[in-house]
C-alpha cells in the first residue's frame, strides 16, 4: 500500500499535471596552452519538480509520458529501468591532463563508458534493469553498449558517487562499464541531435557538423541524467571536442567557420537560455568578434537570441604561436600507466603518478579489469626514488575477477608526497581463453578500460582517467577445433582401449612356427 | 653403519643445499608445466594475502587451493621464500622415505642393498624435484600420496586413511586412489608382490566397509574444518569445482587445456562430463583385475592420474615414473620401455621450448605446445599399458624356446 501510494505521487507531476520544462544550451570554448581549441557544446533539458522513476512505478507502464522538451525516447527507458542516474559518455581520442589541463567535463575515458545509480528492492533486480538499460540506450544511440555486460560490469561507488539520491526506503546500487575499444562517430551523432527540441537545425546545435567534429584531435559525447532536488529531473548532452587551428593555418586564431565550418543562422526559439562563454587570453593581446553581449572574469558570454545572425564568434591573436617548453597545464597530478612484459601469460601493471605541488595529495586510483587480466595483490610494491613506501597505501577494496564471467574492481587510496613521483606496481597474469570468447581480430589484443584517479582534496572531487591499455593475449589456433577433438579423442581412446584389451583378454601362451 | 643408510640423508642434504643455493623459483614460479593453477605458490601467496586483509579468497580470483594450505601458511607458515623452500624439499624428503619404507614392506624386508636407489629414484628425478623448486604445492600431493600409500603398506589404517583424506582436501582426482588403498588395508596378503601368482581377493570383504566409513568421515570433518577455515562452503566450488568444470584454460602438461580451449560451446558440459568419468572408469577395472596386488593397482592408478586428471604437473607422472622403482620385477617383461623412454626425452625437451617459443618468443602457436603435450600422453599412455602388460604378464614367465605368450 505504501508502495502504491509513493508510486502514485512520484508519477503524478510527470503524467497528470504536465511539468514545465525549460532547455538551456552553451557552448564553452578556450585555447588550450599548446594552441588548440577546446569546445564543449552542453544542452540541458530540466523537467521542473519531478522525481525519479521509482522502481516500484512499473505497474504503471502504460501511463502516456507527455513532453514537450524532453526526449520522449530517453524518458521511456529511464522510466521502463526505473534510473536514478545516469552518465553514459562516448569519446574518442586521449585526453592529455598534462597539456589540456582538466576538461570541462569529467568523463573524457576514452570508448564508451556508462554508469548508472539505481534504485533496489523491486520486483526486477538493479542487474536485470542494467541488462535492459544497456540494451536500450544501445539502441537509441547505435553503439555496442550491449557489449557493457556482466564481463565488465563492477560497483565502484565510491569514484562514481552519486549526484543528489531519493529519500527512499530502499538503497540505491552503481552499475558501471566501460569499452574502451567502442569510438564515436556519426551514427551516434545522429541519434543524439534526434534528441534536443530544435535537433541541429538552429541554435547552437546547428554548428555540431559531424565532418567538423569527428576530425578532431579528440571528441567525444556524453549523455547525463541526474536529480536537482530544487529544480527536478535534468537531462544533459554533452559534446566536447579539442581542435587543432594551427595544423591548416599554423595560427591560433579561430572562428565558428574554422572550427566547425557553420555559423549560427538562427537561435532555438524554444531554449530559454542560449549562450557561449570564450574564454578569453591572459596578458596578451587579442580581438574578439563580433562584441560580446558581457565580460565576466575572463569569459565573453554571447547571449545567442539578442546577437545579430548569422553570428560567426572569433579569436586573433596579432601575435604568433610559439610553443612553449614549460609545463602547459595546470593538472594536479601527471599519471603514466604502461602495461610491461613482453610474454602473453604474465606481465606487470605500473602507475606513475607524479605530484608537482608543494603538498601531499590522496589520490583514489580505481582500476575496473575484466577477468582476462588477473592481478596478483601480494606483489603490489609502491615505490619513491626506489624506496618501498608500503605505508602510502591504504583501504584496499578488491573484488576478485571470476573466469568467464565477473569483472575485478580494485581500489585503493594512495598519498603521494609532494613534489614527487609514486610508482606503483603489481604483477599480473593474462588468461587463457576459449577459442569462442577471442573476438574475430584475435591478435589486435584486448583494449583494457581507463583507470580512474580522483584527488581527494580538491573540492569539486573531479576523476582523472588513465589512458587505456592494450593486452596481447594467448591465442589458440581458431582453425582446428575439429582437429584437437579429433586428436585428444583418438588419443584418449587409443589408451582407454589399449588397457581394456589387456585387462580383458586373457593369456595364452603359443608355440612360434619357426 | 651400512653404506645405504647414508644415501637418503645425502640426497636431502644435496636437495637442501641446492635449495637453499639457488633461487630457482624465479625462473620458474610462471612455467606452467611444473605449477597448474591449483598448485601454483603464486596463487598460494596472493589467496593468503587477500585472506589477510579481509577480502574472501574463495569469492572468485585465481586461488584454488584448500583452505587447508590457507590455515598453514596464515598462522604457522611464514611466507618466506627461504622457509619455503625448505619446506618444500623436506616435503620431497618425507616422500622419498616413504617411498623406501613402501619398497621395504613391499620385500618385507628391515633393510635391502636397493633403498639408496629407490630414495634416488625419488629425490633425482627431475619431473620431481623442478616442481619443488617451482614451489608447486603437488610436491605436498605426491608425500601424501606416498605417507598414505606406506601406511596402508605397513598396515596402519587411521594414519593411511587421514592421509588419504588429507590428499583429498588438496586433490579432488586423487580420490581414484582410494579404492585400492582401502583394499591394501583389507588385504591379506599386505603390501607383498603378488603379481607372479594371481588369486582371489584374499580377504574377508566385509573390512571394507569400516574402512570407507572411517575414510569418509575423516573426508567430513576436513571439510568441515576447510569450511571453518574459509568461513563458507564457497571453497568447494573454487578448488574441487575447478577439476570438473575446468574454469581455468591455462595450458599444462595435460590433455584437457586445449581440448576445452577449442571445445564447441554446447558441447563442452557433456565432454567435461566425459573426461571426468574416464577418470573414475578406470578404477574398477584396474583393482578388479590386480585384486591380489592392490600396491600395484594403486601405481597404475597413479599412472592414470598422471596422464589424464584435469589439472596435471610434471610432479603427477614424475610419481608415477618414480613408483617403478617399487616394482624391479616389472622390468624384464616391460615390452616397449626403450620407446617410452625416448618419447618421455622428446616431450619433455621439446615442451619447454614450444611453451617458451608460443608464449615468450612469439614464433609458435598453440599447436606447437600442444603437439608437445600430445607427445607427452603418448608417452605416459605407453608407459601405462606397459606396466599393465608387465604387471600381468609376469603370472606366466618366460616361456621356453619356440613359445611365446600373447593375448587371444
Amino acid at each position: 500500500m505504501c508502495c502504491r501510494r509513493l508510486a502514485f505521487w512520484a508519477c503524478l507531476p510527470l503524467a497528470v499535471l504536465g511539468l514545465s520544462e525549460t532547455f538551456h544550451e552553451q557552448l564553452h570554448i578556450r585555447s588550450l596552452p599548446d594552441g588548440k581549441v577546446a569546445s564543449r557544446f552542453s544542452f540541458s533539458t530540466i523537467l521542473a519538480g519531478a522525481h525519479p522513476p521509482s522502481p516500484h512505478n512499473r505497474s504503471l507502464d502504460d501511463d502516456p509520458q507527455h513532453y514537450t522538451l524532453f526526449p520522449l525516447g530517453l524518458g521511456q527507458i529511464l522510466r521502463e529501468y526505473a534510473v536514478t542516474e545516469m552518465h553514459l559518455t562516448l569519446n574518442a581520442g586521449k585526453w592529455s591532463y598534462d597539456r589540456w589541463g582538466y576538461p570541462e567535463e569529467d568523463g573524457v575515458g576514452t570508448g564508451a563508458e556508462l554508469w548508472a545509480w539505481m534504485a533496489d528492492g523491486a520486483d526486477a533486480t538493479v542487474d536485470q534493469r542494467w541488462l535492459g538499460l544497456r540494451n536500450a540506450l544501445a539502441g537509441l544511440f547505435c553503439a555496442s553498449l550491449g557489449s557493457l555486460d556482466e564481463l565488465r560490469t563492477t560497483s565502484p561507488g565510491f569514484v562514481f558517487a552519486p549526484g543528489a539520491l531519493p529519500d527512499w526506503p530502499f538503497p540505491h546500487a552503481i552499475r558501471h562499464a566501460s569499452l574502451p575499444s567502442e569510438h564515436v562517430c556519426t551514427e551516434n551523432l545522429t541519434p543524439f541531435l534526434k534528441l534536443l527540441p530544435c535537433k541541429s537545425s538552429s541554435g547552437l546545435a546547428s554548428l555540431l557538423n559531424p565532418h567538423r567534429l569527428f576530425e578532431a584531435d579528440w571528441h567525444g559525447m556524453g549523455l547525463h541524467v541526474s536529480w536537482l532536488p530544487e529544480e527536478g529531473v535534468q537531462v544533459r548532452l554533452t559534446f566536447q571536442t579539442v581542435s587543432d587551428p594551427l595544423r591548416p593555418s599554423n595560427k591560433r586564431d579561430w572562428s565558428f567557420g574554422s572550427l566547425f565550418d557553420r555559423t549560427i543562422q538562427r537561435s532555438c526559439p524554444v531554449a530559454s537560455s542560449s549562450e557561449i562563454a570564450v574564454a578569453l587570453p591572459f596578458r596578451v593581446p587579442y580581438t574578439i568578434s563580433p562584441e560580446p553581449s558581457l565580460v565576466d572574469s575572463g569569459l565573453a558570454i554571447f547571449d545567442v537570441s539578442q546577437m545579430e545572425k548569422p553570428l560567426d564568434v572569433s579569436l586573433h591573436w596579432p601575435q604568433g604561436f610559439q610553443y612553449s617548453t614549460s609545463a602547459l597545464a595546470e593538472a594536479p597530478l601527471s599519471i603514466r600507466r604502461t602495461l610491461k612484459g613482453y610474454t602473453q601469460d604474465n606481465g606487470e601493471l605500473s602507475v606513475l603518478i607524479k605530484n608537482d605541488q608543494d603538498r601531499s595529495v590522496d589520490v583514489a586510483y580505481l582500476e575496473t579489469m575484466p577477468w582476462i587480466v588477473q592481478f596478483y595483490l601480494h606483489t603490489l610494491i609502491l615505490q619513491i626514488d626506489g624506496v618501498t613506501r608500503p605505508e602510502l597505501l591504504r583501504n584496499i577494496t578488491y573484488t576478485p575477477p571470476v573466469p568467464h564471467s565477473r569483472a575485478t574492481m580494485f581500489q585503493v587510496i594512495v598519498q603521494i608526497p609532494p613534489r614527487s613521483t609514486l610508482k606503483l606496481s603489481m604483477d599480473i597474469t593474462k588468461a587463457f581463453l576459449r577459442y569462442t570468447e577471442h573476438p574475430p581480430d584475435a591478435q589486435r589484443g584486448w583494449d583494457l578500460p581507463p583507470a580512474v584517479f580522483v584527488p581527494l582534496d580538491s573540492e569539486p572531487q573531479r576523476r582523472i582517467y588513465a589512458p587505456t591499455l592494450l593486452v596481447d593475449l594467448a591465442t589458440p589456433d581458431f582453425s582446428m577445433p575439429y582437429n584437437v577433438i579429433i586428436f585428444t579423442c583418438s588419443l584418449i581412446a587409443f589408451i582407454f582401449g589399449s588397457i581394456f584389451n589387456y585387462l580383458t583378454r586373457r593369456f595364452v601362451v603359443l608355440q612360434v612356427p619357426s | 653403519m651400512h653404506v645405504d643408510d647414508l644415501t637418503l640423508p645425502a640426497l636431502v642434504g644435496g636437495r637442501v643445499a641446492v635449495a637453499l643455493a639457488t633461487d630457482l623459483y624465479q625462473q620458474l614460479k610462471y612455467n606452467h608445466q611444473l605449477a597448474s593453477p591449483l598448485t601454483s605458490y603464486l596463487n598460494l601467496q596472493e589467496g593468503v594475502f587477500l585472506f589477510k586483509n579481509g577480502v574472501d579468497p574463495y569469492f572468485g580470483g585465481v586461488f584454488r587451493h584448500s583452505p587447508l594450505f590457507l590455515a598453514l601458511f596464515t598462522t604457522l607458515i611464514p611466507t618466506s621464500r627461504t622457509i619455503c623452500s625448505l619446506l618444500w624439499t623436506l616435503s620431497d624428503a618425507v616422500g622419498a622415505w616413504a617411498l623406501v619404507q613402501i619398497w621395504r614392506a613391499r620385500q618385507r624386508a628391515p633393510q635391502t642393498s636397493r633403498d639408496g636407489l629407490v630414495a634416488a629414484a625419488y629425490l633425482l628425478n627431475p619431473y620431481l624435484f623442478l616442481p619443488t623448486f617451482a614451489l608447486s604445492t603437488c610436491t605436498f600431493e605426491n608425500t601424501l600420496t606416498l605417507l598414505s600409500v606406506m601406511f596402508a603398506a605397513q598396515g596402519s589404517v587411521s594414519p593411511a586413511l587421514l592421509s588419504a583424506a588429507l590428499l583429498l582436501q588438496l586433490s579432488l582426482s586423487s580420490i581414484l586412489l582410494t579404492a585400492p588403498l582401502i583394499l591394501l588395508l583389507a588385504n591379506s596378503t599386505g603390501p607383498v608382490s603378488q603379481l607372479a601368482s594371481p588369486h582371489a581377493f584374499a580377504s574377508n570383504g566385509r573390512k571394507v566397509l569400516p574402512l570407507v566409513a572411517e575414510y569418509v568421515a575423516y573426508v567430513a570433518i576436513l571439510s568441515l574444518a576447510s569450511t571453518l577455515v574459509s568461513g563458507s562452503w564457497a571453497w568447494i566450488p573454487q578448488t574441487w569445482g575447478a577439476n570438473i568444470t575446468l574454469p581455468d584454460l591455462t595450458p599444462n602438461v595435460g590433455v584437457w587445456w586445449y581440448f576445452f580451449t577449442e571445445m564447441f560451446d554446447h558441447f563442452r558440459p557433456f565432454f567435461l562430463m566425459v573426461f571426468s568419468v574416464h577418470l573414475l572408469i578406470y578404477v574398477a577395472p584396474v583393482c578388479i583385475k590386480f585384486q591380489y596386488d592392490p600396491l600395484y593397482a594403486a601405481f597404475v592408478l597413479q599412472g592414470v592420474l598422471g596422464t589424464f586428471k584435469a589439472y596435471p604437473t610434471m610432479a603427477d607422472i614424475g610419481l608415477f615414473l618414480s613408483m617403478f622403482a617399487v616394482f624391479p620385477e616389472l622390468f624384464t617383461y616391460l615390452r616397449h620401455p626403450i620407446v617410452t623412454i625416448f618419447l618421455h626425452l622428446h616431450a619433455a625437451l621439446l615442451m619447454p621450448l614450444f611453451h617458451h617459443l608460443w608464449l615468450s618468443q612469439g614464433t609458435a602457436n598453440a599447436n606447437f605446445f600442444y603437439a608437445t603435450t600430445l607427445v607427452f600422453a603418448c608417452a605416459n599412455g605407453a608407459a601405462l599399458t606397459d606396466c599393465v602388460w608387465a604387471g600381468m604378464r609376469i603370472a606366466i614367465g618366460q616361456p621356453q624356446d619356440g613359445y611365446s605368450v600373447v593375448q587371444e
